[in-house]
């Protein structure tokens, strides 16, 4: 992120009215590698196997400045557990309505949590991954217009953020591959920091469309027996799907507390309730940061869907749908630990142990992995 | 001895001490009349305003990252270590909220460039502040 006195002479020359392209380019990169330490059991994709690729990434992001308030900015990453295939991970125009006033369009990250837009960016901040209790939700990116307006409210620093867009791709759904549209996303995100403190809220909406062909003999047999109204009930068609998150931070300089809560829920889907927190909590000693962090992560499935059923519906319908909708509880805790090493000025070292105690599996699952974040 | 060795030694013996001992300045240009608290610093330098408290536009200019001065900046200034500040920019950095102040590789070249523009602010050892600077705020 060095800049030279070279940009400062193109910087002077655009204030005094030349229309000089200023071109930024930055990158970062994460190396990091991991296994699981009991065998057959497996956890943020890592198994007993000592694996590089599967968190590592590495991403190149370049702004040009076309003047006039007016930027664009591509970041295109390579995700080792995407074999590296390098994608746009953002892209967008950016246009300075004024000092404090910013509007985005393009693809742009959701904006569901406190770390979302830099997720990625391992070096910002300390764990060696964002607690995937919490993040694990996926839908990252949107297609879509933001407005960002930052400003002063009393002594408090206001940055209010709102986001108009939609979502496509694919996703896995009850163990299905499927495809997964969200349209009408509207979100609203809100932080106010002074001082020690900061404090988050976000809340976005959308209408949620997903298709899973693995899930459609079920719909077509559920359909032709005469229950229509379950089917209504499971499938995401047009469906009304809420996020709202809150988090909390007290900066105390040597001690970081860091928490975030979030809760889920499509309506007439399937889709679990999700009630989600972790809290965690850092203390650095100068260039050594350890830490330590608790997830719970609680999806309440919709047994209502089925219970009026038990005793009329056949078992060749009833056990897969059954099947279906407890396939999405998940009642866990999970301990992690670690610390981060700054060791040069554009990168740290971390490391993290992760234990996951999954309740309705009663299984436990963990994972060790070390790794360098880095900036450039 | 010879006399110019020990010149040689003294002129490297001043150079290196005011970044340690020296009290650090803000500086602008002495055109630029106005009124500074650390409040209103640590928010240009993190990027949060981009004016100065009379509403003139501000363009804050670090030193280079290796220069002790910068680090005691970041510490006195901004109260964060730089490996933390570094983080706080890739933050805005990587999601196009913001981009660092750029850099002055030399205390030379910072007060050259303060000398030249009203708009910039940046910061020196006291002893490297002359005339053609106004001290705006003292970092003790």
């Amino acid at each position: 992120m060095k800049k030279s006195i070279m940009a400062i002479s193109v910087a002077t020359a655009l204030f005094s009215g030349a229309a000089v392209a200023n071109l930024h380019i930055n990158g970062f990169a994460s190396i990091k590698g991991g296994m699981s330490t009991s065998s057959d059991k497996s956890l943020y994709g890592y198994t007993d196997e000592l694996d590089f690729k599967n968190e590592s990434l590495f991403a190149i992001q370049v702004r040009s400045d076309l003047g006039d308030r007016l930027s664009v900015t591509a970041q295109v990453m390579g995700r080792g557990s995407d074999d590296f295939d390098a994608r746009f991970e953002w892209a967008f125009l950016s246009y300075e309505i004024s000092e404090n006033m910013r509007i985005n369009a393009g693809r742009l990250r959701t904006p569901f949590y406190r770390y979302s837009d830099f997720m990625d960016v391992g070096f910002a901040y300390d764990w060696l991954r964002v607690p995937q209790g919490v993040y694990g939700l996926g839908f990252n990116n949107i297609e879509g217009v933001s407005l960002y307006h930052t400003g002063q409210l009393g002594d408090f620093d206001s940055t209010a953020q709102l986001i108009y867009g939609s979502f496509s791709g694919d996703i896995t759904l009850a163990g299905n591959s499927a495809s997964a549209n969200i349209n009408n996303i509207a979100g609203v995100t809100w932080e106010l920091e002074r001082g020690l403190l900061s404090v988050r809220a976000a809340y976005l909406s959308g209408r949620s469309t997903i298709n899973a062909p693995g899930l459609n003999p079920l719909f077509a047999g559920l359909h032709q027996a005469g229950f229509s109204n379950v089917v209504a009930d499971l499938d995401f068609n047009d469906d009304t799907s809420e996020f709202f998150g809150l988090g909390v931070t007290l900066d105390q300089g040597q001690w970081v507390l860091v928490s975030e809560y979030n809760r889920i829920n499509v309506k007439d889907t399937f889709f679990a309730k999700r009630e989600n927190y972790y809290i965690s909590m850092a203390y650095r000693f100068d260039a050594i940061t350890p830490y330590i962090s608790f997830e719970r992560e609680d999806h309440r499935s919709k047994s209502e869907i089925y219970q009026p059923y038990r005793s009329i519906l056949p078992p060749q319908l009833l056990q897969p749908l059954v099947a279906v909708v407890e396939s999405q509880a998940v009642d866990s805790k999970t301990w992690s630990g670690g610390l981060r090493y700054d060791f040069h000025p554009s990168a740290a070292f971390k490391v993290q142990y992760s234990n996951e105690n999954n309740t309705l599996m009663d299984s436990r699952n963990d994972v060790v992995a070390v790794g360098v974040d880095l900036v450039f | 001895m010879n006399f110019r060795c020990v010149t040689v030694l003294m002129a490297t013996l001043s150079l290196s001490t005011p970044l340690l001992a020296d009290a650090l300045v803000v500086v602008v240009h002495p055109d630029n009349n106005t009124q500074l608290t650390t409040d209103d610093l640590s928010r240009l330098f993190l990027g949060r305003v981009r004016t100065f408290p009379n509403g003139e536009s501000a363009v804050p200019i670090n030193l280079a990252e290796g220069l002790g001065a910068r680090e005691t900046f970041d510490e006195r200034a901004l109260s964060r270590s730089s490996a933390q500040l570094k983080a706080y920019w890739s933050k805005l950095v990587f999601t196009g909220k913001g981009s660092p102040p750029q850099e002055a590789d030399t205390i030379d070249e910072m007060v050259k460039l303060v000398a030249t523009n009203p708009s910039i602010i940046g910061y020196v050892p006291e002893s490297a502040a002359d005339e053609r600077v106004r001290i705006a705020l003292r970092l003790e």
